[in-house]
């Protein structure tokens, strides 16, 4: 075999090896990183809605949203998904919201590209607890009634602005001392 | 015997990736914000250098000189995306912490570097040591990068605090300019070390 010859069947033994290889690896871990997304979900909910221990999925107008219930059956709020646009690119983030106080009952951040040590912060309880039973009816303006953080003041006014244009749809689809 | 330990060592100081060859500054100067950062990271890049580096010495006579850069840039991003996958379904709390570099570890140039001069050139045995040695290297140069700024930029060191709750944070330390400070300082003590020790031995 002349020596271009063997470039190019080598070359092609990489490439088919590789994609055999990733084919195999994707279809024996993917059943495992929905599983755990599953979890992960599980986790988020019950952490922004205390005292929750199973929920029910329910579509409304474009949104899903997560009615949390307790061991008897009391609904406990409601969780939602809500993006921001951070300093890296879109924050994703699980709110919980109870119609009946029209108060926020807790957030977590899901996904988020914001800078490790600066922005990253906003995924620390050290911020998140301040949207902890704040009423869905305030301004959500930061370094006004959000605390920010020093050094990244892209990324809560995105998590801030995230959750004021969701709150906005949600509080029509459930309003504050509405029935749910 | 002998001659492994000093392939191992190589990595360690002399040949440092990060301080005497000065490769693999991106991952270096984007992560460390903080220490565990750097931990994190150099780890993650270890694992992928001392397999690919294995992989490439026992393949190196199947590889044709002219393709062999298309050819370890195929075992590399492989290696990386199977890692990537099987950590995030199996190893879910590692993933948190690791998921944002590994695939950082793609363009990490200290792999590409050492399957280029080393592993394509020797027995595997002495690529892994090699591979371990660099990246070792790697991880404590990185650490250290992040450890100092970490602690002037939020006054922890992995996350303890160290210089109190009240003390002044130099915000810039965390930001891209204080990795070209730190990396630029600890460069020169280094540079200080190894020249008074040059000196040390003519004197002898």
């Amino acid at each position: 075999m002349n020596q271009y010859a063997r470039m190019i069947v080598v070359l092609l033994i990489f490439s088919v090896l590789s994609g055999v290889v990733l084919a195999f690896s994707y279809e024996i871990a993917i059943p495992k990183i929905q599983e755990q997304a599953q979890k992960d979900l599980e986790a988020s909910i019950k952490n922004v809605l205390p005292g929750t221990t199973r929920y029910e999925q329910v579509e409304k107008e474009g949104m899903t949203f997560y009615i949390g219930l307790d061991d008897q059956g009391n609904k406990k709020g409601i969780a939602f998904k809500a993006t921001g646009q951070g300093f890296g690119g879109p924050i994703e983030m699980m709110v919980g919201y109870d119609p009946k106080e029209g108060k926020l009952t807790g957030l977590q951040i899901l996904s988020m590209a914001e800078t490790p040590g600066l922005g990253a912060k906003i995924q620390e309880p050290a911020f998140t607890d301040q949207f902890k039973g704040k009423s869905v009816t305030d301004p959500f303006v930061p370094k006004e009634d959000v605390k920010v953080i020093t050094g990244a003041t892209i990324s809560p006014a995105g998590v801030a602005n995230g959750i004021k244009i969701a709150l906005d749809k949600v509080t029509k689809i459930y309003p504050v001392g509405g029935d749910y | 015997m002998y001659q492994l330990v000093k392939d191992f060592l190589n990595g360690l100081w002399n040949e440092n990736p990060t301080f005497r060859m000065i490769i693999g500054m991106c991952p270096t100067l984007a992560v460390t914000t903080a220490a565990m950062n750097g931990i994190a990271m150099g780890l993650a890049a270890t694992f992928v250098l001392v397999f690919s580096s294995l992989l490439i010495s026992l393949l190196r006579n199947f590889i044709p000189a002219k393709v062999r850069i298309p050819c370890y840039i195929i075992v590399i991003a492989t290696f990386v995306t199977v890692v990537d996958l099987f950590m995030a379904g199996y190893f879910p709390a590692m993933y948190r912490i690791l998921g944002l570099f590994i695939p950082l570890i793609v363009v990490n140039c200290i792999i590409m570097a050492r399957a280029e001069a080393f592993a394509s050139k020797v027995t595997p045995i002495r690529a892994i040591a090699d591979a371990l040695g660099m990246g070792i290297g790697f991880t404590w140069a990185i650490t250290l990068i992040g450890a100092v700024r970490e602690l002037m930029g939020s006054g922890t060191v992995f996350g303890y605090h160290v210089l109190g709750e009240n003390a002044t944070r130099w915000v810039i330390m965390l930001l891209p300019p204080g990795a070209f400070l730190t990396m630029g300082i600890l460069l020169g003590i280094m540079n200080v070390i190894t020249r008074k020790s040059v000196k040390n031995t003519q004197c002898h």
